[in-house]
């Protein structure tokens, strides 16, 4: 089961205990991929330009359920003492929240520069295709644009605007590229 | 005596008034916003001074006339400010605390919602908001005046 479901405080009605809703992990992989499916299947690509139209748009539902999922999971959590602390949680709670893991690997210039590497990235681990190699890392990539946003999504919610980019060069690794805005 | 809670404000993350509910009748609305406002300084200043000050809730910020105002800041930089009426009990920091944990449990309810903008700075308006607030309002009020 996947506890990417809700955790509903009843706190108001003086419940003792917090009733954590689960979905079957099952269900939200289908739904994933299907938004990732419908979001590149409508999206009208006229001109090499347009393609950006789907990073943009899977990357904009990636920011909306980073924020909220950010303002839910830090409500018990003390104050971050610097954006090392905000792009360290991100490494380790919100990834094992979202992929029951943490981060393999983080690096950073310490210019505003932070590299994320997924030595096994959960959404990855069932995809593959015939040809294999570049070829299935290139058609993996529009669904590493939704985590993006996410990470893009959480880190603007905790006052760091950012820009996040990630690129795959065989599955089920992947890497994401933190750049802070100045 | 009893302690009330007479105002309870939201701040959002560009110090933009988020929400606010008058509870009392003695002073009006603007009375309150005005000292929302102020409050927004002096909680600005305790959290930039303390390195050492992890903790979410700020605890008492400022005391004027029969009005004391409590302070709590989120992780995302929304600020809840709690305004009660001092009469002669203490106010103990726990009870504060959980207020300010319902009023966050409303807001996070709130802002599942995925037709809110975070972005937008725009105020609160939903009535499941407002009836969750409501309550904590009452739920206090009613509490403290049966402690005789």
């Amino acid at each position: 089961m996947s506890a990417f479901g809700n955790n509903e405080d009843t706190a108001i009605a003086n419940t003792p205990y917090t009733q954590q809703r689960l979905v079957s992990e099952s269900c939200m992989d289908l739904l994933l991929i299907e938004m990732v499916d419908t979001i590149c299947r409508t999206t009208v690509v006229e001109s090499e330009a347009d393609s950006e139209a789907m990073f943009y748009k899977l990357d904009s539902l990636g920011y909306a359920v980073g924020q909220r999922m950010v303002e839910r999971f830090t409500k018990d959590r003390p104050r971050f003492a610097d954006t090392l602390d905000v792009v360290k949680f991100i490494c380790k709670d919100l990834w094992s929240i979202m992929f029951k893991k943490q981060i393999d690997n983080l690096k950073t210039n310490h210019r505003g520069v932070y590299v994320l590497q997924d030595n096994s990235f959960r959404w990855f681990m069932r995809m593959s295709t015939d040809i294999g190699g570049a070829d299935s890392a290139k058609k993996a990539t529009p669904y590493i644009w939704f985590p993006c946003g996410i990470v893009r999504g959480a880190l603007a919610n905790l006052g760091v605007p950012s820009v996040v980019v990630a690129e795959t060069s065989n599955l089920p690794q992947c890497t994401f590229q933190i750049k802070l805005a100045k | 005596m009893s302690n009330e809670i007479n105002c309870i404000a939201l701040i959002g993350k560009q110090n933009n008034p988020l929400y606010l509910k008058n509870f009392s009748n003695t002073h009006p609305d603007l009375k309150y916003h005005y000292i929302a406002h102020t409050s927004i300084d002096v909680i600005e200043e305790r959290v930039a001074s303390g390195p050492k000050n992890l903790d979410l809730y700020l605890g008492l910020l400022y005391a004027m006339e029969d009005l004391a105002v409590y302070g709590y800041m989120t992780n995302t930089r929304v600020k809840f400010v709690a305004v009660v009426s001092v009469t002669e009990g203490i106010i103990r920091d726990a009870e504060m605390k959980t207020i300010f944990k319902k009023i966050h449990s409303a807001y996070l309810s709130q802002i599942c919602n995925p037709f809110y903008n975070l972005d937008s700075q725009q105020s609160i308006d939903s009535k499941a908001f407002s009836r969750a607030i409501e309550a904590i309002g009452a739920n206090t009020n009613t509490k403290t005046t049966m402690d005789i």
